[in-house]
């Protein structure tokens, strides 16, 4: 499938234009002024709890989990963030860097599509792409798929 | 006061204990297909095939059972589906 992402040696490159490097720049600040729970929906979409029904298991698991987790997208951020500024025109990734790329896409589309309200399936068809956010989401999505099938074409 | 519990009755309570969980991952309109496809690969070792039978499963059925085991792994199962941004909740088995 022909996308923005090739792999190329073991590495993972990305072709963009200034225009493109210019709307990812952006994609470190959205996840920095991701909020408490509770107070934004964004914060809200990556603070799952796992346990349906039972409020003492899930702050348990939290216990548990939070410090790890937070620890791991600040790594992820990191990474995204020192690489997404090598050039307008493209990066080269290492696979490590590459996966903490696909987690970060990850997140900022359930954080913008949060904070747009979308919660079902067909929203593609209703919200408008000239909204900045709207748009934004559809490009990294694109991404997303890109990268998505980039790295499983590597999987044994 | 409680009266000691006999021991078929601590016998229920170890087979609770022991009985497996399921991890599920849940439809969500945002991730798309050959994200999952991959995130289930990745973490799972599974075949593209069985991958993309599951990814169809969250999509049409709203859900399907990526994982059965204990407890403690499970929870670890649904931390790494989590960190990829899916939404995942463990059930009894």
């Amino acid at each position: 499938m022909k996308g923005p992402f090739r792999l190329v040696s073991g590495r993972i490159e990305l072709t963009m234009d200034p225009r493109e490097a210019e709307a990812l720049s952006v994609v470190p600040g959205l996840l920095e002024s991701v909020g408490e729970a509770g107070s934004d929906p964004g914060a809200d979409q990556l603070d799952q709890a796992p346990y349906p029904d039972d409020p003492e298991a899930n702050a348990e698991f939290r216990r548990l989990m939070a410090e790890e987790m937070a620890q791991s997208r600040a790594a992820d951020r990191s990474a995204f963030s020192l690489t997404v500024e090598q050039s307008p025109h493209g990066v080269t990734l290492s696979s490590g860097e590459a996966e903490a790329w696909l987690r970060v896409l990850a997140e900022a589309r359930l954080v913008l599509a949060a904070r747009l309200g979308i919660d079902k399936d067909g929203w593609e068809n209703t919200f408008p792409e000239d909204d900045p956010a709207v748009a934004l989401l559809h490009y990294l999505g694109w991404l997303q798929q890109s990268l998505a099938d980039t790295l499983e074409s590597s999987l044994p | 006061m409680t009266a000691t519990p006999r021991h078929d009755e601590l016998e229920d309570i170890q087979v609770d204990l022991d009985r497996p969980w399921n991890v599920v991952v849940w439809n969500d309109p945002v991730n798309l297909m050959t994200y999952v496809v991959y995130v289930f690969r990745k973490l799972f070792g599974f075949s593209k095939e069985k991958a993309t039978r599951l990814m169809l499963q969250v999509h049409n059925d709203g859900r399907a059972i990526v994982a059965t085991g204990p407890r403690e792994k499970m929870e670890m199962d649904c931390f790494r589906l989590h960190n990829h941004g899916l939404w995942a909740t463990m059930e009894r088995a």
